[in-house]
Parts: structure tokens; C-alpha cells; sequence
């Protein structure tokens, strides 16, 4: 099932790119994440030109994000007004990382940058999760809400200007806040070809306090717009997006989370987190590995101004 | 029956005087099986068969030299303890893919001098470097790129790769490997007596990709916004449909 993709122009296996989106997907299924972290790793390591992978996987997690973001709406767990001012940020951000990720790929240097963002991000987050999920699975129970808690810690965030009302989530915050966190999220988006859920969502936890209901579905809302400013940047700047390939991918993808979503309803919360920091860990581990390993071919070629 | 007999062998003998004719003129002709390389869905990679017929004994070569284009070496070293791309030198004038094949080994029948004035031979390849460096690390980066291309079956060489037939007819299998680059390529076939070329032939080859194949790559490059807007519409729609069929399961 060799075919041959013109944008990539390489020959792949049609077949290995429907079980990686499959794999791929029954784990964004299982944990309810986009899987942009694992694909783009996962696509370099299949051959594709770093470039190709990061710009066909940001076209991908758009179709992912849109049926994700659908499910939570209908359930009526989007915060509109704060996806907006998310994505404003969000829209900032991709541009300016898609800028950054051209003058980068000239310099010869975006396989680098791609692969430290990946360990220092995939590294503090998995860390995190693997860390905070240990922490309640000894407890042995779901932490118990506290009747007096405040919904949020005051700090200096919160003296920011532009204060702005967020009805769904019941927030009376800096408009600043969430508009940075997109900036911030728009960048790695472009640089990694994910989605950003993997940032996004602790940071509206833990920066913004929105409540833990409203967060993944207004996440993923952003997420479609950003990964589509993404793509087409991509493909006007680069034109690294293979539309065939994220096809494939999408296919596989949507059967594997069907799968992914049964098996992740028989887990608890805490084993969830704790099996997919162990992931997230596990891939900013290979990848660090590549970075101080002694490569077994130092050269490379490239054309000038071409493909990585 | 009779007829069909009749008319195949006056064909065979026009075909007979149009060689004899042929040679006659040229102490060389030669044909390819194809003369383009179509990239289409399920390219793996092609083959094209060369041949033809000389006027008598001598050594055969077959050189295919494909597009030229500026290429850049760039070498991993370690800043800091990890692996970043440091020196890199950019080569001009790279053809893409090189392939030799002759009915001898070359040293056999050329001597140095006019390998090189031909360059025949991967070690004949003209490969001026366009950055400033010094000569030794030039050498050095050279190598590399060369070894990179034969890894890549871009470069080869195959002494014996030519099979003669009763001293005039010779044919050769010429491989391109899926990753053969798009352009205008050209056979050359040299005839060698006494460790000169005495006939030449050259005939070009396109490599191109057709079909859909070729569409989207054109469009993607010549009409990139519009390429880029209908990527994002067809994951949209396929995420959108994806979602519905999630609900009804």
C-alpha cells in the first residue's frame, strides 16, 4: 500500500498512516487530549521531513478539535467569550511562531527548536501530571472539595487592567491573562504542530480558575481556530501541509478514539493522568535522547531554501 | 495468416536497412524504453531499460546526470551536550542523481585524464564549494555529501552494468529510486576504442509527477492561500462528520 505523497514527495505506507492515526486516536480517546505531541514525533520518526510533520499535523488536530469541541458544546461546555479572547491571542501567537518557524528552517536550525520544545514542555508537564496523579492515588481517593475554599487564589494576576466578566466560567479577570496565555500556546502550536490542550488546559486551571467543566471544550474551541491559522500559514509560508497524509490520519484517528473513549471510561481520573503523564514523559525522553546521543549519521543534506 | 507473415517481415527487414543505414552514418545509436519518469500514486521508484548497437568492439558507457541545483552539507556537532546542525557548506552546481554503468570497470579502457574530461565517474563530479571555508573541511564535507547520495541510491556506479551481445548490441538497466527528483534529466552513452571516445549519443528524460499527484503540488505551490483555506474546509468538514457519526454510536 505504498503511495506516493506529493507534498512530502515521498512514497509512505497508506497503512502504517491509518494504525498511527488509529494508535494515536484510541489514546486522544482514552484521555481525552488532541495527540498533536505524539503524531508529530511519530511522523518524523516515519521519515517526513520535521517541516512536513509539523505543518500536516496542525491540519490534522483541526478535524480532531472540531469533532472534540462539537461533543462539548452540545453539552453545553464552551466558554464562548473566553475561546474568543483565547484566540485572538491564539491567532497573534501562531502567526508570529509561523514567522519565526520559516526564519528558523532557513537558518537550518527548526529540527532543533522543534525537538527542545518538545523536551522542555512534554518534560515539565508530564513531570507534573505524573507527580500531582501519584500524589492522589495515594491518597486512594478523589480529593475532597473543601466546603469554605475560595474558587481561586488571589496573586498579582489578578491586578492586571482590562478586567473583563466571563459569565460561563464565573470569572472577573484581566482580559490580559487569557489573551497572554494565547499568545504563548499560538506560538508552540506553530513550532510543534499540536493543538496545545497539553498547556492550554493546566493554565486555565491554575492561571485562569475556570472551572474544570468548562475548560476542555473551550480549549478545544480555540484550538480549531488556532491549528486553522496555523495551516494556513503553513501552507502559504511553506507549503508543508500534505492534506493527503492528514486525510489518513484523520480516518484512522476517528476509529481509534472510539475505542480509546470505551476503555477510558472504565478508568479512574487519577490512573488516567498518571498513565498519560508516563506517555507525555516517555516522548520528551526519546526525544531528548536523539538530542544528546551521539547520531549515527553527523551530515545531512538539504536543499538551499528547500525541504529540511 | 500469410498475409500478417508477409507484412512482419518486410518490417523486419526496413527495420534491418534502417540500422544498417544508421550505422553506417554513427559508430553509435542508442534508445531508451522510455524517455519520461511518470510520479504518479504508487511510485515506488522506476526502471528504464537502455540500449542499442555499435558499429563494432569497444568499451560502452552510460552516464545519467539529472537536474543541477545548489546544495548545503550541514554537520552535527556538540554545543553544550546535545547535537545541533554547526558548519555547513553549500555545493554548487549538485546534479541530483548520477548514474554510471559500462561494459568494463573504467580504468580498464580510459585513462584519468579522460574520465575527467568527460566526468565520467562519481570521483570525476565537479563540486565547487560557494561558501568560504577551508580546502581540507571543503574535502571533507564532500565526501560526505557524495556518500549521502549513494546511500540514497541517488549516486551509483556499476562497472559491468553494461552487457554486450556480439560485440555491437549493448543494453543497461537504469534504477531511480522513489525519491528520484522531478526535472530534465540526460542519458549519455559513450563508445570507447583505444581509451577514446569515438561515438556519443544523448537523449533527454523527464521525471515528473502526473496525475492528482502533480495537480496538488502545482496548486499547492502556484495558488497556496486558496491551497490552504480548502485544507483547513476539508478538515473541518471531515472532524464535523467524524463528530455526527461519534453521536449516533
Amino acid at each position: 500500500m505504498q503511495f506516493y505523497f506529493p507534498i512530502a514527495e515521498m512514497s509512505l505506507n497508506a497503512l502504517l498512516l491509518l494504525g498511527l492515526g488509529g494508535g494515536v486516536g484510541f489514546l486522544s480517546g482514552m484521555f481525552g487530549v488532541g495527540g498533536g505531541f505524539l503524531m508529530t514525533p511519530l511522523l518524523i520518526f516515519i521519515g517526513l521531513p520535521p517541516a512536513v510533520a509539523v505543518g500536516t499535523e496542525a491540519n490534522q488536530v483541526v478535524a480532531a478539535s472540531v469533532s472534540g469541541a462539537l461533543a462539548h458544546w452540545r453539552r453545553g461546555n464552551v466558554d464562548i467569550k473566553m475561546g474568543v479572547v483565547l484566540l485572538i491571542g491564539g491567532f497573534i501567537g501562531s502567526t508570529m511562531g509561523v514567522v519565526l518557524f520559516t526564519w528558523l528552517r532557513q537558518l537550518g536550525q527548526i529540527d532543533l527548536v522543534i525537538s527542545i520544545c518538545y523536551v522542555t514542555f512534554l518534560g515539565i508537564v508530564g513531570s507534573l501530571m505524573v507527580v500531582e496523579s501519584a500524589r492522589a492515588l495515594m491518597r486512594n481517593r478523589p480529593a475532597p472539595g473543601s466546603a469554605g475554599r475560595k474558587l481561586h487564589q488571589h496573586t498579582w494576576l489578578h491586578g492586571l487592567p482590562f478586567k473583563m466578566r466571563f459569565r460561563r466560567s464565573k470569572l472577573y479577570i484581566s482580559a490580559l491573562l487569557p489573551l497572554g496565555i494565547g499568545v504563548f500556546v499560538g506560538v508552540l502550536s506553530a513550532i510543534m504542530g499540536v493543538g496545545g490542550g497539553f498547556i492550554m488546559v493546566p493554565a486555565m486551571i491554575y492561571l485562569l480558575g475556570m472551572p474544570t467543566a468548562m475548560v476542555v471544550g473551550t480549549s478545544l474551541f480555540q484550538i480549531i481556530f488556532v491549528t486553522a491559522n496555523v495551516t494556513f500559514l503553513q501552507s502559504v509560508n511553506n507549503q508543508t501541509v500534505d492534506v493527503m497524509i492528514a486525510l489518513l490520519l484523520v480516518l484512522g484517528s476517528v476509529i481509534g478514539a472510539q475505542f480509546g473513549t470505551m476503555v477510558g471510561a472504565r478508568l479512574r481520573g487519577e490512573q488516567l493522568r498518571a498513565l498519560l503523564g508516563l506517555i507525555v514523559l516517555a516522548v520528551a525522553i526519546r526525544v531528548g535522547w536523539d538530542l544528546v546521543a551521539m547520531p549515527a549519521e553527523l551530515y545531512s543534506l538539504g536543499l538551499i531554501g528547500g525541504l529540511s | 495468416m500469410r498475409r500478417a507473415l508477409v507484412i512482419g517481415a518486410a518490417c523486419a527487414g526496413i527495420a534491418a536497412a534502417a540500422l544498417a543505414v544508421a550505422q553506417a552514418a554513427r559508430p553509435l545509436i542508442a534508445d531508451l524504453s522510455s524517455k519520461q519518469i511518470k510520479i504518479s500514486t504508487g511510485f515506488t521508484g522506476a526502471q528504464l531499460l537502455l540500449f542499442g548497437s555499435t558499429d563494432g568492439a569497444g568499451d560502452v558507457v552510460v552516464v545519467v546526470r539529472g537536474p543541477r541545483r545548489d546544495e548545503v552539507v550541514r554537520r552535527k556537532e556538540r554545543t553544550g551536550g546535545i547535537w545541533i546542525n554547526g558548519r555547513s557548506i553549500e555545493f554548487g552546481g549538485v546534479p541530483a542523481y548520477y548514474h554510471v554503468a559500462s561494459s568494463r570497470p573504467l580504468g580498464a579502457f580510459a585513462n584519468r585524464n579522460t574520465l575527467m574530461e568527460y566526468r565520467i565517474g562519481v570521483a570525476t563530479l565537479n563540486l565547487p564549494a560557494l561558501s568560504a571555508a577551508p580546502d581540507d573541511l571543503v574535502r571533507e564535507f564532500r565526501t560526505a555529501l557524495i556518500r549521502l547520495k549513494r546511500e540514497g541510491k541517488l549516486y551509483s556506479e556499476s562497472p559491468g552494468g553494461v552487457t554486450v551481445m556480439d560485440g555491437r548490441l549493448f543494453r543497461t538497466e537504469i534504477t531511480f529510486p522513489a525519491t528520484v527528483p522531478t526535472g530534465t534529466y540526460s542519458a549519455e552513452v559513450y563508445l570507447f576504442r583505444q581509451g577514446e571516445p569515438v561515438g556519443r549519443s544523448l537523449t533527454p528524460i523527464t521525471v515528473r509527477k502526473v496525475g492528482l499527484e502533480a495537480a496538488i503540488f502545482e496548486f499547492a505551490h502556484r495558488h497556496a492561500a486558496i491551497y490552504g483555506i480548502l485544507a483547513v474546509i476539508i478538515a473541518l468538514l471531515a472532524g464535523w462528520t467524524a463528530g455526527v457519526i461519534f453521536r449516533r454510536s
